[in-house]
């Protein structure tokens, strides 16, 4: 088992790898929720900001992500601005699972009953209070498994970014294989740190979800 | 020799998880006769009817439809799937809640079954299925998709379906409990109508004018016995049980 | 951008495509064998593919492709990149189309089965002729949110040097030295492409919507 031992010993440089990769993802999901949460609110009003928001999330929707990861990076020093590849890759992630966030919450936003906003409104709430007490605690409950799923897909994504040179948990099994040509076990290794980040993943919406169960929020 | 009856049960009984819902019941439907199931909610009717065609399987005792036994092979085992279906070919059922097919149309809906079974030809099966979407009142909506049917309309089209096969029974479950009042009326109309017309049929019901006008025979369901059996005019007037007479009071 | 570089362009919009469509089409087919073989829960059978679903949803795509295409050789297999990009995009689309078939099965109602056998028709004849067609209509809206998915993440096969759509903006580049253009015309076309497949996933939502009434 040498192949085995090898890796053992390259264990540095996989660890930095998963490190670097949990690191985008968390502050990059963080961002993307934040920002997909206020475009929803913009969302609620009817005017030019709203409509520029509308275009920009069905752009994303159509775009796949390492095409905005290259626009960032390759794009942008073309108008004098040269960030580095790990910059662009945050910010492209970001950027990118805000627009599914907020498709994600619109969606739930549409059929969301119209009694309760009423009721509120009745209650004296004041638009922005109103959305983020009463309306966007429930979107958020209501839509936690399609969140959920974005949120996998966002873990996945940071994996395009070998491509564009940053650091990350793939990359640092492709340099592993190359340096010591045992693909299959550096691949393996990387697989499985995927999947476990991936399951601790859910285990924690599951967790989640009994907030909304005991709420009495289907799907919870 | 005597035609056999279209429907004969023998000592059926039938349990859930211990429950006994089905005590013991024996009945026979002769060629053309109506039969009208009556009982409160949980007495056993529906689950007799859905033995008829061996929806549910009977713990014990024997149905035998056209003299044919159903579920039972002649070596006394469970019969095979092909065997099953042919008898089962035999009877048409109408549910409560319509099942009609939702991705075929009225037309197809009732020529499916006719081309799939019995192999019948595509336009001889179109044919058939005209006239009886004719007899239901259906005729206009040949080509509409079950989705735009009210609920009288659908369950209009669900008995053209069971017709189609030329069943020697139909069963009926509680074919108007699932419609708006105002529905109700058009479907006794129709099954009014095939009775008249000759057709063998056992209608578990609610509806007590339908029973008292158009059966041959009433019978009563009580936790999984049957009762009472008698002619209607009998069964309404001077029933022979106390249950009977009390569920006649607390129904009218 | 001139002439040759929006030839290229196409080219690698061509690229991404035949190597997405052919993904595309056995992973529906494969998706639906998963989702069936999952309904007869065969022992171990059950285990293993329930493994493979969670291990496939969870890997993305690049880190797949790569582990395809350069562990192969080490078990003795020649693999072209192209071969090696298609099993991987299949491996990850019929995961996910497994599920949305399996969600068809499980939401099935149970009385529209009881009518079929109640006229007579054999097991068989009621998943041909009642099941199957519904399944179809009512798993079409997933399969194609599916479809634009693996066209988003088919960029993924780059990193084994396959030329496709997004690749190429860097063959471009390296000639005319003006990374942008190449760019924006690429995110045009995946859009055009992408935008497609919601057009019909609406249409298709429609008509499944209409089963459901």
């Amino acid at each position: 088992m040498t192949e085995w031992s090898i890796i053992w010993e390259a264990r540095d440089a996989f660890l930095n790898g998963a490190l670097n990769t949990l690191i985008l993802f968390v502050l990059s999901v963080l961002a993307a929720f934040v920002i997909g949460c206020f475009s929803v609110y913009l969302l609620e009003g009817r005017n030019w900001l709203s409509t520029l928001l509308r275009g920009a999330i069905n752009l994303m929707r159509m775009l796949p992500f390492l095409v905005l990861a290259y626009l960032l990076y390759y794009g942008l020093p073309a108008l004098g601005i040269k960030p580095s590849a790990w910059g662009a890759g945050l910010v492209a992630l970001a950027i990118y699972h805000a627009a599914y966030f907020a498709e994600i919450l619109r969606g739930a936003r549409l059929v969301l009953p119209l009694g309760q906003v009423e009721a509120a409104k009745a209650h004296g709430f004041r638009p922005g209070r109103l959305y983020w007490r009463i309306i966007l605690p429930q979107l958020v409950i209501r839509t936690r498994p399609l969140l959920g799923n974005q949120l996998i897909y966002a873990l996945k994504d940071t994996a395009f970014l070998t491509i564009i040179t940053v650091q990350e948990l793939t990359a640092a099994a492709n340099s592993v294989q190359a340096t010591y040509f045992i693909p299959t076990e550096a691949f393996v290794v990387v697989i499985a740190l995927y999947w476990v980040i991936s399951i601790c993943l859910e285990l924690a919406l599951k967790w989640a979800s009994r907030f909304g169960a005991k709420r009495g929020f289907e799907h919870a | 020799m005597p035609e056999a009856p279209a429907v004969q049960i023998d000592n059926l009984s039938k349990s859930f998880d211990g429950v006994e819902v089905l005590r013991d019941i024996s009945l026979t439907v002769n060629k053309g006769e109506v039969v009208s199931v009556l009982g409160s909610s949980g007495s056993g009717k529906s689950t007799l009817l859905r033995c008829i065609n061996w929806l549910e399987e009977p713990d014990r005792g024997s149905i035998h439809i056209a003299g044919q036994r159903i579920g039972v092979d002649a070596q006394g085992k469970r019969m095979n799937n092909r065997d099953l279906a042919a008898i089962r070919a035999k009877t048409g059922m109408v549910f409560q809640s319509f099942n009609l097919w939702p991705h075929l149309n009225v037309l197809q809906n009732v020529m499916e079954a006719p081309m799939q079974v019995k192999k019948m030809r595509k336009d001889e099966a179109r044919a058939i299925a005209q006239t009886l979407l004719e007899k239901v009142g259906m005729e206009q909506k040949a080509e509409a998709f079950p989705y735009t049917l009210s609920g009288g309309q659908k369950q209009r089209v669900a008995i053209a379906r069971a017709l189609a096969m030329s069943p020697e029974v139909i069963l009926f479950d509680e074919p108007t409990s699932a419609l708006d009042p105002e529905r109700v009326g058009e479907v006794l109309t129709v099954m009014k109508n095939l009775s008249s017309e000759g057709y063998t049929m056992i209608v578990v019901t609610h509806e007590m004018e339908f029973a008292r006008a158009v059966s041959d025979q009433v019978v009563f369901l009580e936790k999984g016995l049957l009762i009472e059996k008698s002619a209607p005019e009998k069964f309404f007037t001077n029933p022979e049980t106390e249950r009977v007479r009390k569920f006649l009071e607390l129904s009218t | 951008m001139n002439g040759q570089a929006w030839l290229l362009l196409l080219e690698g919009a061509w690229t991404t495509l035949w190597i997405s469509s052919i993904a595309i089409a056995l992973g529906v087919v494969i998706g639906l064998g998963i989702a069936l073989l999952r309904m007869a829960r065969i022992p171990f059978v059950e285990q293993a593919l329930v493994l493979y679903v969670s291990l496939a949803r969870a890997t993305p795509l690049v880190t797949l492709v790569l582990f395809i295409f350069l562990s192969a050789p080490t078990f003795g297999l020649a693999m072209d990149r192209n071969t090696a990009a298609i099993l991987a995009l299949t491996l990850n689309t019929a995961a996910f189309n497994a599920e949305v078939w399996r969600t068809a099965f499980i939401s099935f109602s149970r009385e529209q089965k009881e009518a079929a056998l109640a006229c007579g028709m054999t097991n068989g004849v009621f998943f041909r002729r009642i099941m199957l067609p519904q399944m179809i209509t009512s798993s079409l809206p997933g399969l194609v949110n599916e479809m634009s998915f693996l066209i988003k993440s088919s960029p993924a096969i780059a990193v084994i040097g396959i030329v496709d759509l997004t690749r190429v903006t860097n063959r471009i580049s390296a000639v005319t030295y003006e990374p942008l253009p190449p760019i924006l015309a690429a995110a045009l076309l995946y859009m055009l492409i992408i935008g497609v497949l919601l057009k019909v996933q609406a249409i298709a939502e429609k008509k499944a919507n209409r089963l459901a009434m």
